[in-house]
């Protein structure tokens, strides 16, 4: 059924948001909800000697405080990358040590919440401080090569292909700079929020997740109870971007103070907390070298990274293994360092690797082009590849030259004039015009889905995906709507809360590739069992006319290689994702970006008036929320080159800028047009549906592009983000 | 969050004595988006409030006036903002607060607040464990060698170096504005230009008022550099956000000679600034590129860098000298 264009559609909960309809965790008000507030670290590294909490209890209201001296007996999460559960490994308030500022020390949990915030700023702890380091300027005991560490291999081994160093030293033009990317926060608009309520010794918990199956497995483990005795809802989360990918630390700490209290719990993370109580993108460094021969054809590319990770857990990266297949480059060297600092462990924010990786290269492929007075565009053309340079094996689909072609013809490239500063706007600003490519892993998780249709034609279906915002109820109405010819109405979606089918993990942009080829086939099985039955009635009436009330079908679903075992992993809410290499292929998501860029010629402020991005994510299931991928990753992007950082003062630790007046987002005013196309070319190969997914490579290749069209307006080449009035003044 | 009692005034004597025999603890509120914001945040505790929002007359402003425009304490930054005769005749008042916060802040905040809106100093705001003078009297300042990006390179001393974020009052200051205060021994009349403190030894006095002293009203004279204005506003974004670096220009014209400039500085001092120095050195003179650029040069002659704001300086005077040039446009 690849074969077929899906038409546009209304995003199916798009009234209820607008309206404030949709219910989220923090919304809960319901009577005798105690309200938590947590108090947090001051220094950045060391111990409590003592903590009082004396005075907090003494705040009318105030019916719990819970500090690591109560709180010793709970069981770390375990981290997500070590065979665990949580974003770090650590569980905050169950040992005196303190590893970052901003640590949670102690909860305060009240009749209202003024009571619990008041006691919490009331706890006073005593402090043993250790010295601390938070940057990427680490002594060399702080650095850790990602190859020689215990993180498991091959998948954290470093990416070679060919002779690189050797390819490198013959070329004939040679390109090499360094690049650094600051730390940043997703900020997704709900915050980190919990509700907990204990009722006959089984728990529930209320919070928007981008993975409930983790939530309820890690709490388990934490809570020392068997997970058929929790429940994790999270119908609707307002926007995770990789923060809530996994077992956050409050969780349990709401949980716990539920049980103890014996009332339901709710404990919002404030924004100035989620700063330090959540994963975040590290900052990292880039060292590219790029060689190529005289005709463009890039022969050697060698890229060397520094990411910083937390002193208890490494974050792996992965930068590399994107870089190495951006092009047709026979000769790549990775490697990848981590380095320790004194901060919680960084994580998955959107296009975690890729969007730096693609900052690096781009920018060193458009020097390149400069270097051969050649197109940008054509260059890139021109380096295309159809196998993947690592493994060798082809592209189950690759549509980036495609991108390249209608991005151009859409912005109408062919006008822009090579020599940097050549371009004038209207206004007299000097204007430029940059292009960037990106791409991104098309990885697929396994799944369960369940259909049951009823006699009186209701639909509910239910799959391990989670709703973060992104669209993806209105992706699965679209399959529903058009396999079963049900009615939008009709149809209910058990999505994003245990106890249905197995909640993986929603991330890395398989939610599609992984939801909707599950929902066909579900639809499929459904099909088949009422085939027996008259074709010309409606599937609900041959439901009846077999005297049954309802049918149910359920179908399990792996990615292609994906062993049995991984079902395993599924229900027990680990990660059971794979890609971009199955047997005998690899996939890959691809985009172009093209951006104009004008920069006023006396205060030197950059305004990005317009963008023209072209995806290929295979086939488009919901044309109308995709659009929506597409641009917001390109305001992220804009973001990521232009705005935001998180700032760091070496001396106290922690992140500065810690609210949304401080860490500044673009806003509306800051975004111009973003026209977005897709090539909507199905991948049969990866599934019979054709899709791969989208909403991570919308964002990458975007800071390259405006980087490359910074420098087309003015001749700098800037290669530190981001990119702001100073940096041309 | 500390308990504090809240009551509505009746009419302004009514809150002036009850702020006056409240004592030390006792505040008055307008919008709130400054004070609730910094209660929050631990940097202000009051004990009793006293709404003002309410009072009848105070959101009162009058800008057809011969003579002078007379604004409320209690008027509305989006309601004056959107006035049409402003919109014309004075645009470097209008802009200033179109380009401040955000509509739903500008539907909130008051006149009277948004002058004494305190400094966006993260280490200020932070509280624990940051050394803040103006927070904590004595206890250091850790903006000095930290993150000052923000902070002002006019106006600083040894003890602090926040930056006053408004932008209303640095267009006032531009235009001669005074302000009507009423405190529990009577009414006086300050200029805006006295209104607001350098830092000095004592970061933590930041205006001259009692704090018992209710502003009033503001008053700007009526002049003819009103139309030939602009508050011209450079920041990190191009919109919710405060000043990198501000010009509040307004000029008055005979042909290309300049007969009277006036010019104030917003974003880069500890206090709204005029530059008188650079508005002399424009007047009887033709208004070049080059005579706009020596006037921002002027302007932040005495400016004092400290280790992440030195590109304001220069931003500074680039932003003086395109606010002449836009003034002149509307000539
Ligand atoms: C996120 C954010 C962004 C912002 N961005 C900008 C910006 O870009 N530019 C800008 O200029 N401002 C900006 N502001 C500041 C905003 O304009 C002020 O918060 C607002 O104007 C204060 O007015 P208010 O009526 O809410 O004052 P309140 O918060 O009610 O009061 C502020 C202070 O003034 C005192 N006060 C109020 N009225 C009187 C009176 N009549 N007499 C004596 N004392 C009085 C109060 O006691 C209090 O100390 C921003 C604020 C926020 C929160
Ligand atoms: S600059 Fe002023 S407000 Fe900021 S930390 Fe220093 S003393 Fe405090």
């Amino acid at each position: 059924m690849s074969d077929m264009p899906y038409p546009d559609a209304l995003r199916v909960d798009a009234f209820d948001k607008v309206r404030g309809v949709q219910r989220y965790a923090a919304d809960n008000a319901r009577p005798g909800l105690a309200h938590a507030v947590l108090a947090t670290a001051t220094i950045a590294r060391g111990t409590v000697r003592r903590i009082d909490a004396a005075a907090a209890r003494a705040v009318p209201g105030v019916r719990l405080v819970l500090t690591h001296e109560e709180l010793n007996g709970l069981k770390p999460p375990g981290f997500l990358m070590g065979g665990g559960y949580g974003f770090q490994s650590i569980q905050p308030i169950t040992s005196p040590h303190i590893a970052y500022r901003g640590q949670p020390i102690a909860l305060v949990v009240a009749d209202n919440l003024e009571a619990a915030a008041e006691g919490a700023r009331l706890i006073r702890a005593d402090y043993a401080a250790e010295p601390h380091q938070v940057t990427l300027d680490a002594p060399e005991a702080d650095i850790v090569a990602q190859a020689d560490s215990p993180l498991p291999k091959p998948m954290f081994a470093d990416v070679k292909a060919g002779e690189a160093d050797a390819a490198y030293a013959a070329a004939a033009i040679r390109i090499e700079a360094d690049f650094r990317h600051p730390p940043q926060h997703q900020n997704p608009i709900e915050m980190l929020s919990t509700v907990a309520e204990w009722r006959d010794g089984h728990l529930t918990v209320h919070e928007g997740t981008q993975n409930a199956e983790a939530i309820r497995h890690g709490l388990a483990r934490q809570l020392g109870i068997e997970p058929e005795r929790i429940t994790v809802l999270s119908p609707s989360a307002g926007g995770g971007f990789g923060q809530k990918n996994s077992l956050q630390a409050h969780t349990v700490l709401a949980a716990e103070a539920a049980r103890r209290l014996e009332r339901p719990v709710k404990l919002v993370v404030t924004r100035a907390q989620i700063f330090h109580d959540s994963s975040f993108r590290p900052a990292s460094r880039h060292r590219i070298r790029l060689g190529a021969d005289t005709a463009g054809r890039m022969v050697a590319l060698i890229h060397e990274t520094d990411s910083q990770t937390s002193r208890h857990d490494l974050f792996p990266t992965q930068y590399t293994e994107l870089s190495a297949r951006l092009y047709g480059i026979a000769g790549f060297r990775g490697r990848e360092r981590l380095v320790r600092t004194d901060v919680q462990t960084p994580g998955y924010m959107r296009a975690p690797y890729e969007h730096p990786a693609a900052f690096a290269v781009e920018c060193c492929v458009d020097e390149l082009a400069y270097r051969l007075g050649r197109d940008p565009v054509a260059l890139r053309l021109a380096n295309d590849t159809t196998a993947d340079p690592i493994t060798g094996q082809p592209y189950s689909s690759r549509y980036l030259a495609e991108c390249l072609r209608r991005g151009a013809a859409r912005f109408g490239w062919d006008r822009r004039s090579m020599e940097p500063g050549s371009m004038r706007a209207e206004d007299g600003s000097l204007m430029g015009w940059g292009v960037a490519i990106g791409a991104y892993k098309a990885a697929t998780a396994a799944a369960i889905a369940r259909l049951r249709l009823s006699a009186d034609g209701a639909v509910t279906f239910s799959v391990g995906v989670h709703e973060m915002g992104q669209g993806i109820r209105t992706a699965i109405f679209a399959v529903l709507v058009r396999r079963l010819g049900v009615e939008p109405g009709r149809i209910t979606l058990e999505i994003g809360s245990t106890g249905t089918t197995p909640q993986h993990l929603t991330a890395g942009s398989w939610g599609t590739a992984t939801a909707i080829p599950a929902a066909e086939e579900v639809c499929d099985a459904l099909l088949r069992a009422l085939e027996t039955l008259p074709s010309r009635l409606s599937l609900a009436e041959r439901l009846r006319a077999a005297g049954r009330p309802y049918l149910e079908v359920e179908v399990s679903r792996r990615a292609p290689g994906q062993p049995e075992a991984v079902m395993g992993r599924l229900t027990s809410g680990l990660p059971a994702a794979m890609g971009p290499a199955y047997p005998g292929y690899v996939s890959f998501s691809h985009v172009a970006h093209f951006v104009e860029v004008r920069v006023e010629p006396s205060t030197r402020r950059i305004r990005v008036p317009r963008v023209v991005s072209v995806a290929d994510c295979g086939r488009v299931i919901s044309p109308r929320t995709a659009a929506s991928q597409l641009r917001g990753g390109v305001i992220w992007g804009i973001g990521a080159a232009l705005r935001e950082v998180s700032e760091v003062d070496v001396r106290y630790g922690g992140f500065l800028n810690a609210d949304l007046a401080e860490y500044v987002l673009p806003v509306h005013a800051d975004i111009g047009t973003i026209d977005v196309e897709f090539v909507d070319a199905p991948d049969p190969r990866l599934n019979a549906a054709g899709v791969k997914g989208l909403g991570e490579v919308s964002m990458v290749g975007v800071a390259p592009a405006i980087a490359n069209a910074v420098h087309h307006a003015t001749g700098r080449r800037l290669r530190a983000l981001p990119i702001r009035v100073e940096d041309l003044l | 969050m500390r308990p504090f009692t809240y009551a509505r005034a009746g009419d302004e004597a009514a809150a002036i004595r009850a702020v006056s025999s409240g004592g030390r603890g006792t505040r008055f509120l307008a919008g709130g988006t400054t004070l609730y914001d910094l209660m929050k945040l631990g940097a202000e505790a009051p004990e009793r409030l006293v709404d003002i929002s309410a009072l009848p007359g105070l959101a009162s402003f009058d800008t057809a006036g011969p003579r002078e425009l007379v604004f409320g304490a209690g008027a509305r930054m989006s309601d004056v903002a959107a006035d049409s005769r402003l919109v014309a005749e004075y645009p470097a008042l209008s802009e200033s607060l179109w380009k401040a916060a955000s509509q739903q802040l500008r539907n909130m905040a008051s006149l009277g607040g948004n002058l004494l809106q305190r400094t966006r100093c993260a280490y200020f705001r932070g509280g624990e464990p940051f050394a803040c003078n103006k927070r904590t009297p004595g206890s250091g300042c850790a903006a000095r060698e930290g993150i000052d990006r923000g902070h002002a390179v006019l106006g600083g001393s040894e003890a602090c170096i926040a930056t006053y974020p408004g932008d209303w009052a640095v267009a006032l200051v531009a235009f001669d504005a005074v302000v009507d205060v009423a405190g529990p021994n009577g009414a006086r009349t300050i200029p805006l230009q006295a209104l607001h403190r350098e830092p000095g030894t004592t970061p933590e006095v930041e205006t001259s008022l009692a704090r018992d002293e209710m502003i009033l009203r503001i008053r700007v004279p009526a002049t003819p550099l009103g139309r030939a204005s602009t508050y011209h506003k450079i920041r990190d974004r191009e919109s919710y956000a405060f000043a990198l670096a501000s010009a509040a220009v307004a000029l008055w014209m005979e042909g290309d000679v300049v007969r009277e400039a006036r010019i104030a500085l917003g974003g880069l001092a500890t206090r709204p600034w005029r530059a008188q120095e650079a508005e002399a050195g424009l007047v009887g003179r033709p208004l070049t590129l080059e005579a706009a650029r020596a006037a921002g040069e002027a302007a932040l002659r005495n400016a004092r860098p400290g280790h992440h704001n030195a590109f304001r300086i220069e931003l500074g005077t680039r932003t003086v000298a395109e606010a002449l040039l836009i003034a002149q446009r509307r000539a």
